[in-house]
């Protein structure tokens, strides 16, 4: 590992905003016309969050604020370890690539603790509301989802993101959406609930708990939780892109990937109506759980795999 | 060279001395404890860690000692979470009603502790236990409750009697030998997997593992303060050590699941295991005594040492070693700091506390650093534990075992959030704002059990490296590790490299955040309520059924377990009822034709 490597790895997180900001202001106006309207301008998120970032805030002490840092640093911190193709990565070396699965999951969640924990400092009692619906709906997704990731692994003998990406980009090999059909819906499914798209986006829900964990926010606060929205969203994306779609070979590939899986979670989204967070968890735990451990059984017992 | 019989014989009379300083004086009495336990710690570590202690006994009789890196494992740890809690000591003495005694019955059980993990012997094993059960039965009840010593003490006799019968099944299979390692690589066939079983329910009653885990929650939840994280750091480890015993070193030959390669025994204990996980996941989410949740919690954990265990490679055992190290560290740390919140408070209701951090920071950043640990998160060694355990679990194809695996460690989340939610963050109650930080006495090990679960995070090559001596001693072939490197089954792990990554995202932030402009700082009451004036606190604290909507999905199912051990006690009572009555009737008649019936059967087929 050298200065470059980490150069690198702030790169990609810098990308990843970049990317994911612009792409999300595209999708503003492809949802604006859906609903006839015009929509806002491309690059509107950006300006959101710089004004944001410019503005002066009210902090509820210092927990306020350092759940805040420690919720960015771990959500830039996870960035920075997502290849962005089979060869683009920052943590490698000597044909060791060090973008463990796992590390995903679980570095993500102390982004998410910390962003938790700033809310329930505020003393508002919709922020902890929000925060216990996050983590009720987590406590839902996660568990299909990583039982399909944990066939995925069995299958490929690679943990690495890398790994399951050559091995879906060897010559006999499908993508895995293709391969495992029933875990890639369920993966997409898993998807839409991480990202927080409107069926299971009951821990925002503004109109009824005041936008959750971010009700007493504003300012410079706000913007670097928008900032770790963006990123986030860039994480899990890309997560299922690299699982499911076979990642990408170049860049280009990565984009036009990326983009299709955003804009159809985001379609989706606009389409449905709100969840209640006991209807979130009894939808996880029948169907996608039932359809990933179908998966698992057929994949790892009978070896059956298109 | 430090003697383990002298280490044994010197714990005793400090016990004995600290009795009498302890009635002078309870704080002298304390300190003389804490630089009790620290002498012995101290040999230990200087010695053990390279088999070098005496195992010569002299003057205690049909005792003998052997030393075996997977023994002194265990000793270390416990020794250490006994070290850093006899820090609390001093401060907690005074509130109870036998006070003289507690010093002397935690070094008498540390004692216990030595004795279990250095002996040959079996029947050495057992009075040792056996030890360490009688003397932790009278430290319990100083807390409050009577019926958690008893429902403690019930299940421990229950392993207890289990784990003789065993014992003995081994002496008669070993030519008469209470010698362990001998003992258990005699056993074959039918005796194997009777022992396998007696065993293992002694295992899963000092875990405190579903099915036997109902006393868990009652004697965490009510013992002394300083004692809970003990009992949950280190005494349900004594369940771990016998469940190594059972699942690795007899491993009865029972038939083979060919799809994942493992003994129909060993499975089934992992299914018990992942349903340890799954029930102490969901009851902890449910509680709203924070000791109790954190029972639960180790309850759970628990089934991650089992599973651990079960799986029969060297990947998954470092996983399960690695996990009793992390989740001593990281519970003794939770205990110690909600401990440290009860005694500035007075309960451990999380309905009743609020907003702690702004008076006990030092606390709360330990409970902090604690439930990372916990919920497997880096740059915490539980982290690394978990990855380890995952490994082997997807390795083998565990599917089912998987979903508790991952059930259990999201559901962490959610049950480690919520005294930090609802104890230390949100509003700040007027009734505690006199309250102060915990005294420097008790921050010491606040900051040592801080500073080790990130090192164990961080920098776990040393300690894997220790843990694959134990597995080359077990029999199988340890994992690689590297300076700085895990390697898994199917990938590679740098702890370093994410600990410092992330460190690096903070800088990030802090800088963001150092930039921009400077906030306003506000009240906590000054925050959006809709346009209702709310002049009281306490009505802006969420704290009550957090995860109301979650706890409501599983509320009928979550008493089965009571009201099964609730039915089986009043079995138990009937059927003393029907003894009472046959035997002890006021009717002469009747107790003399039982008498009669009595001698009639012993006699059957020898005289009559």
């Amino acid at each position: 590992m050298t200065i470059v490597n980490f150069l690198i790895g702030i790169g990609i997180a810098l990308f990843g905003f970049v990317l994911q900001t612009s792409i999300g202001g595209i999708n503003r106006k492809i949802v604006g016309r859906m609903q006839k309207r015009h929509g806002p301008r491309w690059y509107q998120e950006f300006l959101d969050i710089f004004k944001l970032l410019s503005k002066r805030a009210v902090s509820h002490g210092w927990i306020f604020d350092f759940g805040v840092i420690m919720a960015l640093g771990g959500i830039v911190g996870t960035a920075m370890f997502m290849p962005l193709t089979k060869d683009i990565l920052a943590f490698t070396n000597n044909g060791v690539n060090y973008d463990n699965f796992f590390i995903f999951v679980y570095l993500l969640a102390v982004g998410m603790l910390g962003m938790a924990m700033s809310a329930s400092g505020s003393g508002n009692p919709w922020a902890s509301i929000g925060v216990m619906r996050a983590l009720t709906t987590m406590l839902a997704y996660e568990v299909p989802f990583l039982i399909v990731v944990l066939t995925i692994i069995n299958y490929s003998g690679q943990s690495s993101l890398t790994g399951i990406m050559e091995f879906q980009q060897m010559a006999g090999n499908n993508w895995f959406l293709i391969a495992m059909p029933l875990g890639g819906i369920v993966g997409f499914i898993c998807l839409m609930g991480m990202l927080g798209k409107k069926p299971f986006e009951t821990y925002i829900a503004p109109a009824e708990i005041a936008s959750g964990p971010m009700v007493e926010y504003g300012g410079k606060q706000l913007g670097m939780l928008f900032i770790l929205h963006e990123i986030s969203v860039f994480i899990e994306v890309s997560l299922f892109v690299h699982l499911f779609l076979g990642g990408a070979a170049n860049i280009f590939e990565f984009l036009i990937k990326y983009f299709a899986v955003y804009t159809l979670a985001n379609l989706i989204s606009n389409v449905n109506g709100r969840f209640k967070i006991d209807q979130v968890v009894t939808f996880f735990y029948k169907w996608p759980l039932l359809m990933a451990v179908t998966q698992a059984v057929i994949v790892i017992y009978f070896g059956w795999v298109i | 060279m430090a003697s383990i019989e002298l280490l044994i014989l010197f714990l005793v009379g400090a016990g004995l001395i600290a009795y009498l300083l302890t009635k002078v004086n309870t704080f002298l009495g304390s300190i003389f404890t804490i630089f009790a336990v620290m002498f012995v710690f101290v040999s230990l570590a200087a010695y053990g860690f390279n088999m070098n202690m005496d195992t010569v006994v002299n003057y205690l009789p049909g005792i003998s000692f052997s030393q075996t890196y997977l023994g002194f494992y265990f000793a270390i740890i416990i020794v250490f979470v006994y070290l850093m809690v006899s820090f609390f000591h001093p401060y907690y003495l005074n509130e109870y009603k036998y006070k003289d005694s507690y010093n002397l019955l935690f070094l008498l059980s540390l004692a216990g502790i030595l004795g279990a993990f250095y002996t040959d012997n079996f029947l050495n094993l057992f009075f040792f236990f056996e030890l360490i059960i009688w003397t932790t039965m009278f430290l319990i009840p100083q807390g409050k409750s009577r019926e958690a010593a008893v429902s403690y003490f019930g299940f421990s006799v229950a392993g207890s009697v289990a784990m003789l019968i065993g014992i003995f099944v081994i002496f008669q299979n070993n030519g008469n030998s209470f010698d362990i390692a001998t003992g258990l690589a005699a056993l074959n066939g039918t005796n194997a997997i009777f022992v396998f079983i007696l065993f293992l329910i002694a295992a899963f009653a000092k875990l405190g593992s579903f099915p036997l885990h109902i006393w868990l929650p009652i004697a965490h939840g009510n013992a002394p303060h300083p004692f809970s994280p003990v009992l949950s750091g280190a005494l349900v480890k004594l369940g771990a050590f016998i469940g190594v015993l059972a699942l690795i070193r007899i491993a009865p030959a029972t038939g083979l699941f060919v799809a994942m390669d493992l003994p129909i025994g060993q499975y089934v204990v992992a299914l018990l295991g992942s349903a340890s996980i799954v029930f102490g996941t969901l009851m902890a989410i449910k509680e709203d005594d924070a000791k109790k949740l954190l029972a639960y919690s180790s309850m759970s954990h628990g089934g991650y040492i089992l599973v651990a265990f079960s799986i029969l490679n060297g990947l998954a055992f470092a996983g399960g070693f690695y996990h009793i190290l992390a989740h001593a560290l990281a519970s003794a740390g939770a205990f110690m700091a909600i401990a440290a919140v009860a005694r500035a408070t007075g309960t451990t209701k999380m309905k009743e506390l609020g907003g702690m951090i702004h008076k006990m920071p030092i606390t709360y950043l330990a409970y902090l650093v604690a439930i990372i640990s916990m919920a497997g998160i880096p740059p915490m060694g539980g982290f690394i534990s978990k990855w380890l355990i995952f490994q082997a679990v997807i390795n083998k194809g565990m599917v089912f075992v998987g979903i508790a695996v991952f059930f259990g460690s999201v559901g962490s989340f959610l049950y480690v959030f919520r005294p930090l939610a609802a104890l230390f963050l949100g509003q700040e109650f007027r009734e505690y704002k006199g309250v102060k930080e915990a005294p420097i006495l008790m921050l010491i090990p606040t900051f040592i059990i801080m500073g080790l679960n990130v090192y164990t995070g961080v920098f776990p090559a040393g300690i894997l490296e220790f843990i694959n001596k134990i597995i080359v001693e077990l029999g199988y072939t340890g994992i690689t590790v590297s300076t700085y490197a895990i390697n898994g089954s199917n990938g590679i792990l740098n702890p370093a490299l994410i600990s410092l990554v992330f460190a690096i995202g903070v800088a990030i932030a802090f800088v963001i955040f150092i930039v921009l402009k400077k906030s306003r700082k506000v009240d906590l009451m000054d925050t959006y309520t809709a346009a209702n004036f709310v002049h009281d606190e306490h009505l802006l604290h969420y704290s009550v059924d957090f995860y109301a909507p979650l706890e409501r999905l599983y509320e009928k199912q979550s008493s089965w377990m009571k009201k099964f051990y609730t039915a089986l006690a009043e079995k138990v009572k009937e059927l003393g009822k029907l003894g009472k009555y046959l035997f002890m009737s006021k009717n002469v008649a009747t107790t003399l034709f039982w008498i009669v019936a009595i001698i009639i059967f012993l006699l059957w087929g020898e005289v009559l």
